[in-house]
C-alpha cells in the first residue's frame, strides 16, 4: 500500500503519516503542494492520494481535476478545513472519492480509505 | 458606556463566538486539552500579549483582526501534542504547528461566520516579542485570557460596523 500525502503544512503531512503509520501503512510519500504531487504521481504509482484544498503553486481542486485527468479511478480523499457545501459539492463534480473535514481522528481516515483500498492488517 | 462602544461591544461578542467555541473543540479534538476562560480586559495597545500571534481578518457586516497569542512555551507544547517534536525555539516547526491549527479553527468557524455576513481570512502567523496587530481605528480591542494544561494563550479583537 502506497499514499501520497499532499499538504503546504508540515504539521498536517506528520499527523497523517503518524496516522497511516498507526494503520500499519509505512509506504509514504509527501507533497507540499499540487505542483509537486503531480511530479511524484508521474513517476510512482500510488493506491490512494489524501489531498489538502488550500495550497499554494497548485491547489487541491486543480491537483484533482489533474489526476482524473490522468486516472479515473485512484481514489483522492480531501482531507480540508472547507466544509462549507458548495466546496463539497464542488469537489464531487470535480471526481473527488471522499472528503474529511480537518480535525479528524486516525480511526474516521481509517473508515474513510477503507471505503476505497485494502488497508493490510 | 456611550452607544457607540456599546455597539461595538455587542458586534464584537457576536463575532467572536464562532471563534472561541471552534478553539475549544479543535482545542480539545487536537491537543487534548480544555481551554479555560480566566478574563477579559480592554486593550489599550495594539501589541499582542505573547510572543506569537496568528492574526486572521475579518470582514462583511463588520470589519476587524482576530488574534490568537501563545506564549512560546504554548506554541511549543502544540508542536509536541501534534506531531510529537520537542522544541527548544521559536522555530520554523513550531510555526507551523500554531499556523496549522489556527487554520483549523478558523475552518470550523467559518460555517457560523458566514450565517452573521462576515468573511475570515486565512492565519497569518508574527512571531518575535513587541510585534503589532492592526486593528480598524478608534476600535479599542478586547482581550479574552485563557489558560490550559499547554499554558497561556490570549484571543484578541477589534471589530468595527461596516462603513456604508
Amino acid at each position: 500500500m502506497k499514499v501520497l500525502i499532499v499538504d503546504d503544512s508540515g504539521t498536517m503531512r506528520t499527523i497523517q503519516r503518524r496516522c497511516l503509520n498507526m494503520l500499519g501503512i509505512n509506504e509514504v510519500a509527501e507533497a507540499e503542494d499540487g505542483v509537486q504531487a503531480l511530479d511524484l504521481f508521474e513517476r510512482a504509482n500510488f493506491d490512494i492520494i489524501l489531498s489538502d484544498w488550500n495550497m499554494p503553486n497548485m491547489d487541491g481542486l486543480t491537483l484533482l481535476k489533474e489526476i482524473r485527468q490522468r486516472d479515473a479511478n485512484i481514489p483522492v480523499i480531501m482531507i480540508t478545513t472547507e466544509a462549507e457545501r458548495a466546496r463539497v459539492v464542488t469537489a464531487i463534480q470535480a471526481g473527488v472519492s471522499d472528503y474529511l473535514i480537518k480535525p479528524f481522528t486516525p480511526d474516521v481516515l481509517k473508515e474513510k480509505m477503507e471505503r476505497w483500498v485494502t488497508i493490510p492488517s | 458606556m456611550s452607544t457607540v462602544t456599546r455597539d461595538c461591544s455587542e458586534l464584537t461578542s457576536s463575532c467572536i463566538n464562532p471563534v472561541l467555541s471552534a478553539t475549544k473543540s479543535v482545542f480539545e479534538a487536537m491537543l487534548g486539552c480544555t481551554p479555560i476562560r480566566k478574563g477579559i480586559a480592554l486593550k489599550d495597545s495594539s501589541r499582542p500579549r505573547y510572543e506569537i500571534s496568528a492574526v486572521i481578518g475579518i470582514t462583511g457586516r463588520a470589519n476587524g483582526t482576530i488574534a490568537v497569542s501563545l506564549k512560546a512555551s504554548t506554541a511549543m507544547e502544540v508542536l509536541y501534542r501534534l506531531v510529537g517534536i520537542q522544541a527548544d525555539e521559536m522555530n520554523a516547526e513550531v510555526c507551523d504547528a500554531v499556523g496549522e491549527l489556527t487554520n483549523i479553527i478558523v475552518g470550523n468557524a467559518k460555517a457560523k461566520m458566514e450565517e452573521l455576513q462576515l468573511s475570515i481570512s486565512i492565519p497569518n502567523i508574527i512571531t518575535s516579542s513587541g510585534h503589532n496587530v492592526h486593528y480598524p481605528s478608534k476600535v479599542h480591542p478586547i482581550c479574552i485570557e485563557f489558560d490550559s494544561e499547554i499554558g497561556p494563550f490570549t484571543i484578541e479583537v477589534g471589530f468595527a460596523p461596516e462603513q456604508s
